[in-house]
Parts: structure tokens; sequence; C-alpha cells
């Protein structure tokens, strides 16, 4: 098994039997992602040539707005924030085994929470930051953990329950920032301005948010690979029966797993209120964890590559504006590019499983994904 | 097994994920749908986003004719900018209403007009400084929720001039002009129209919050409306507690099935998401757009909430297109008001119900709009 060398553990992509290997599997696993993500620039840029407008213009100007000035700068790594977190947020629950779509209800969750703890204190920056931080992280990991442990003690499917999750969130979110922690005397839904105390500053032109998330994914590249910790995750991930076996936890392992991955999409929320919104308001904070699965999946469930992957994602939304100012292409555009990226990213686990009958019936190993 | 299925999982979760993300999308953007802003409705994607006004503008029209951005910052070039709320130019509501309008604008001065469609509301400023870089002369902004960021921006470009469509300007800034409309002249007309056609001298209004000057304003319009045509009518006015005033439909479903019950035949829906849940429980009504009827707000509801087709009469209208063409126009001939300007408000057309509206009905009820608009009609609702 390839238990022994958890570092490569990527979904499935690199197979663990060289007897099973065929075509597909010789691709080096950069270069699926790469030649996705050409791939879906180019289908986009047909999309684009069908609008009217020279594709390669569309991009320079997308690319080069987003890249090219220290604003464009400041906004990419404003929206990659996010983005890097709830990306880290799938990969830990992928490496688990477990496919948390959630991270957009955990993320709204930590953001409200992150909001209330930015203005209910009045104590020093130096406390204030890191307890909202954590606060945010905590409501994020407690909305995960309902999905882990009914996925650990009841065999819910996670990819339910956290989808169901998701909605449930939404109306929470909206219930308090439309109720309890509704700033008073306005009309809108939304809390009150977080206190200066609890503002994330910026590093020069670099948002503290975004070195933030940036230490996250290099810890969590360290944690998955190095630590044991990240070792009974990767075991649990590939078989949650040789994991048992061999004396892991496997319920603790996945509850473990989910909180983490809730934290870390919690944290992404907290980010976006301390860092960017300084509010909490609902329609603030839309997509991005969804986003997130993108990320993961370009990533390759890799957390140094989410870094990158989310990066892309980031230039690509905070260019799209710029995109239809300069051309009048629409900005939705970006979100036909990242789609088709996602199918192709996809597409050879589905080419797998047409291609591999033959040798799945070889194998018997089960596990509780197929009971 | 474990891993094939996990990318099964992989699969079928990618698959259903555009439709996941759009609709929270749509939920956590209508959450917020505030004041008298109704809910925009699904937008059309497919429709292409045209936007060379200028070059359709006769040659002879204007003297200068600007075809690009290319030189706003030259006097003789005139642009204008505008920036959606999260939505589309085609949103056949707030910002199709103001886009129509700038594109007017551009064609009568020759001017230039392009339009930026906010996809997240966190780029407002950004968005706006994509104008503001190039030097353009007048800046709209579509919306109650992009109230802050146009004062922002504003302040921080003194010589560019912003139009704040539906954006109540509380401390006068002399190059933002928030373009506002007096409610209860709307209300005074739709109420007006149905004290005339009643026939169980009953009538109802759903409304959001009456903490809402906004609400309050269409609300005692529409009263006064009601009583000026028909003094012997009924009026029955029911606001929504504060909170989630204007995100709850089902709350506006059951007091609309409350009034018809109790005999109204013709209700207001007033009120964002949950206005538009009353009229779209009054459209399922048995006799509805027969003998029961429904009214909306703010722009032409026939499009806005096509669910409600069946029993909408009219709405209660801000003449949004008309107000934002205005103000640029001021701001070209170097008039700009600065602070709050008071746009038209009217009714839609009556479309299904064109046949039913007897024409001695409409033509009273046309004589009190312009009676209205010219000042010679009062509505008399003062709040506080």
């Amino acid at each position: 098994m390839t238990t022994t060398d958890p570092a490569r553990t990527d979904l499935g992509f690199t197979d663990p039997d060289p007897r099973r290997s065929g075509p597909l599997d010789r691709i080096p696993g950069i270069l699926l992602p790469i030649v996705s993500v050409l791939l879906a620039f180019a289908i986009g840029g047909i999309l684009i040539w069908l609008q009217g407008v020279n594709p390669f213009y569309a991009y320079w100007v997308l690319f080069s707005n987003a890249l090219g000035s220290s604003e464009g700068l400041i906004r990419v790594m404003e929206k990659s924030t996010p983005l890097i977190l709830t990306g880290l947020a799938v990969t830990v629950g992928l490496r688990a085994g477990l496919f948390n779509i959630g991270a957009q209800g955990q993320l709204l969750v930590g953001a409200v929470g992150a909001a209330w703890a930015g203005y209910a204190f009045t104590v020093p920056a130096i406390i204030h930051l890191p307890v909202a931080i954590i606060f945010g992280m905590l409501c994020g990991a407690a909305w995960a953990s309902i999905a882990g442990v009914l996925r650990a003690y009841r065999s819910v499917s996670e990819v339910i329950t956290t989808i169901m999750l998701n909605s449930i969130a939404i109306a929470l979110v909206d219930y308090l920032a439309s109720r309890p922690l509704k700033e008073p005397d306005q009309p809108l839904s939304r809390t009150p301005a977080i206190a200066e105390s609890a503002a994330l500053p910026s590093f020069g032109i670099i948002p503290s948010g975004f070195v933030l998330a940036v230490i996250v994914a290099l810890f969590f590249g360290w944690f998955l690979v190095r630590t044991t910790s990240g070792f009974r995750f990767n075991t649990v991930g590939l078989n949650p029966n040789a994991a048992r076996y061999a004396g892991i936890s496997v319920k603790g392992t996945i509850v473990l797993a989910m909180a983490v991955s809730g934290a870390l999409a919690g944290m992404g929320g907290a980010i976006e209120t301390l860092g960017v919104t300084g509010r909490f308001e609902p329609a603030f904070n839309a997509g991005l964890g969804f986003d997130g699965i993108t990320i993961a999946l370009l990533a390759r469930a890799n957390p140094i590559a989410a870094i990158p992957a989310a990066l892309l994602v980031g230039t690509l939304r905070a260019g799209a504006a710029t995109l239809q100012f300069e051309t009048g292409i629409e900005p939705e555009v970006v979100d036909v590019i990242l789609a088709i990226t996602l199918l192709l990213v996809a597409a050879p686990i589905v080419a797998r499983l047409l291609f591999r009958r033959r040798a799945m019936k070889q194998t018997t190993v089960t596990s509780r994904w197929g009971s | 097994m474990h891993r094939k299925l996990l990318a099964a999982g992989v699969i079928a979760a990618a698959l259903v994920l555009a439709s996941c993300s759009s609709s929270t999308d749509e939920a956590a953007t209508d959450s917020t749908a505030a004041a008298s802003e109704a809910a925009p409705a699904e937008s059309t994607e497919a429709a292409p986003a045209e936007e060379a006004p200028a070059e359709e503008a006769p040659a002879d029209a204007a003297p200068a004719l600007t075809t690009d951005d290319s030189n706003c910052a030259a006097p003789e070039n005139f642009c204008i900018g505008l920036v959606t709320d999260t939505g589309k130019v085609d949103d056949k509501s707030f910002n199709q209403s103001a886009w129509e309008g700038a594109q007017e604008a551009a064609n009568v001065t020759g001017g230039f007009a392009k339009f930026i469609e906010t996809t997240d509301p966190k780029d407002y400023l950004n968005n706006i400084a994509q104008f503001t870089s190039k030097a353009y002369d007048v800046i709209v902004t579509v919306g109650f929720l992009m109230g802050e960021a146009s004062i922002e921006a504003a302040k921080a470009n003194p010589t560019t001039n912003f139009v704040g469509v539906d954006q109540f300007q509380g401390e006068a800034i002399p190059n933002l002009t928030g373009l506002v409309f007096p409610e209860d002249k709307a209300g005074y007309a739709a109420g007006y129209l149905a004290g005339l056609m009643t026939k169980t001298n009953k009538l109802g209004a759903v409304l959001g919050t009456d903490t809402v000057p906004p609400v309050k304003l269409f609300g005692e319009g529409y009263k006064a409306g009601v009583l000026a045509a028909n003094p012997e009518a009924d009026v029955t006015i029911v606001y929504h507690e504060p909170n989630n005033a204007f995100n709850d439909p089902e709350w506006g479903a059951a007091e609309a099935k409350k009034q018809l019950s109790q005999g109204a035949d013709i209700i207001f829906g007033a009120g964002g998401n949950t206005g538009n849940g009353a009229l779209i429980e009054i459209a399922k009504a048995p006799g509805a757009g027969e003998t029961i009827f429904c009214i909306g707000v703010d722009t032409d509801q026939f499009f806005t909430v096509p669910q409600a087709q069946k029993c909408l009469l009219t709405s209660a209208e801000k003449k949004l297109k008309q107000g934002t063409a205005d103000l640029i126009l001021a701001a070209k001939d170097g008039a700009f008001p600065g602070g709050n300007f008071l746009g038209n408000t009217g009714l839609a057309p009556y479309h299904n119900t064109e046949a039913v509206v007897p024409d001695d009905v409409k033509s009273q009820v046309d004589a009190v709009i312009a009676g209205l608009a010219d000042g010679s009609i009062e509505t008399g609702v003062t709040l506080g």
C-alpha cells in the first residue's frame, strides 16, 4: 500500500497498484492541472472570440490589470486569501477520505463568529485580533464537526450533510445578521463594524491575512507529510480498514479531520471579515467555499499547491471587472473558465472509472464508502 | 472500491456544484434586498451586453460625438460610466432602468456610455475606480447597497459627478446626487386606481416595515390615494416587523391570504421579497386577473415577478430611467445639484389588465399622476 508514502496520496490520481496502471496513469502529477487550465483558457478564448474580441488581448487585459499594478496585486491577494483557506479546508478533508462540500457554510459561520468577536469586546489588538480569528475558526470547526460526528458514528455521508449544512448556515447567518447581531438603527441586514483593534493590518502592500493564509498552507504541507496526525489522516483516507487494523482510531480521525477542515474554512471567513469587509454582511461572502473545491482539486489535494491554485482563481476574479470594462465581455466568462478547468481536472477520474471495470473486479478491498 | 467511489463522488459533486453555488449566491444576495428595493429577478444571461449607444446617435444630434473612452479628460468629450448593483444590466429592474437612462443621456449629449456589472459586492469601489481612472465625467451607481461606496468614491474624486440611484444622502456632497423618489406619490396613484377599481370596497396592502421611510410613504400614500378616489372604501395596511422585513415571502403570502379572505379585492404588495410573496399568493387566488388584483412596486413587476402577472393590475413605479438621464444631463450642463434629487413616479403599464380597466378610470388616474407631478395634487402624507 502507499501508506508508506502518504505524501503522494492524492485522491486516487496516483494508483498504488502497478498492475492496474494504464496510459492515463503515466501523466505526471503536475501536468494534469496545468493542461486542464490551458485547455480551459483555450475554450474560454473561443467563447471570447465568438463575442467578437481578440482572446489574446482579453487575457492580456485580464492579467495585466490584476498583476500589473500594486492596487491590482493587493486585490489579487485579498481575493486569494479566503480561497487558499477554503482550498486547504477541502484538501484536508480529501486527505482523510472526506469530501467536504460544506466549506461555504463553515466559512459563513466563521465570518459571522469573527464579526461578533470583532465588535463585542474592547481589548487591545494584541489580544483582540487572535481571539477574533480563533473564535471564527472554532465556529467553523463546530459547524463542520456536526457532519464529522454524523459520518464517524452514524455513517451518514458527509457529502450530503455538508451540502445540507450549507443551506442551514445561510439561513443561520441571515438570521444572526438580521436579528440578534444586527447593527441597530439602519435597515440593512449586517452586523456592526468591527473594532479597530480587531482589524487585520497590512505589511506595506501585502495584507497580513494573505501572509497568514500562506503560512497556514505551508504548515499543512508539513503537517500532512511529517507528523503522526497527518499520517493518520492520510491512512484513514487511503484505507480505513487498514487504518483500523493498524490501531488508528478511524472515528476519532474522521471527526478531527472534519473539525480541522471546518476551522480552516472558518479562518477564511474570519480573515474576510477582519481584513476586507470589516463587518459581516451575508451577500459579501458568496461563492468562496465553492471555489475552494475547484482549488483543492486543481491542486490535487496538495496543501502547498493550493497557494498557486488560489492565486490563479483570485487573479481571474480580480481581473473580471476590468475585462468587462476594457472589452465588454461579461465577467461571467471567468466562471466558465473555472468550471471547464474543474471538469477537465475531474475528467481523468471518469476515464478511469470507465476503463477499469475489469481491474476493479480483482479488487477485494471494500470500504464504508461502498457499503 | 473506496477511491473509485470517492472519485464518483467528486464528479457527481462537481456537477451539482454549479447549481449549488448559483442558488446560494442568490439566496445570500436576496437576504440583503433592503429598503424599497425589490429583489431583482433572475437575470437572463444570454442577452448580449451592447454598449455602443453613442455610435447610434445621429451625428448632428450633438456637436462633439464621443465614441470611446480613450480621452474622457478632454472637455469636449463626455463619458458616462455605470456600475450595477450585483446583477446584470438587463435585470428588468433597477440596473436596467438606470442603464437605459444612461444610454438615453449619451444619445442626447453625443457622449459615450459604458457599464460594469458587479459580481461581488466587495468590488463596488474597485469597479467605480475603473471609471475614475479614465476620467469619466459622470458615474452612476445603482442601488441602495452601493450607498457607502458612492460616498467614499465621491469624496476621493471631487471632480467626478456621481449619481447614486436610490441612495438617500444624509449629508450633501456637491459631486454626489442621490436619485430618490417621492414614494408617497407613487403609492397615492396606485391607491387612487385601486379605489376606483374595487368592487368590494375593501382594499389591502402588505408592506415591509414602517420603520423604513420609503415603505411607510408607499403605504400612507396608497391609503390617501384610495380614500381620495373612494371615501367609502375600507383600507387595511399591514407592516412586517422591522427584522427581516424584506425577505419574508411566507409572511407576505399569509397576510395576503388573510386580507383576501376578509374580502379585499385589490392588494398592494411592497417590500422586496415580502411584498413579492404577497403578489404571488394573490395570483393563485380564484378570480385573479378578473375580480382579484394585486399592485406591485418600484419597477414594472410584470417583468420582475412573472409569477404575479395573472393578478398584476399595475406597479407603483419609480421613473428611474428618466431620473438617471435628467441627472446626467444636469451634470453635462454644469448644473449638477448634489444632495438629493427627487425623481418622478407613476404607474407601470397595465399589460394583461389593459382591457379590464375602463377608459374613464385610466384617464382619471392619468390626471392624478399629472397632478401629483406638477404639485397641484398633494398626498398629504407626512412622516413622524
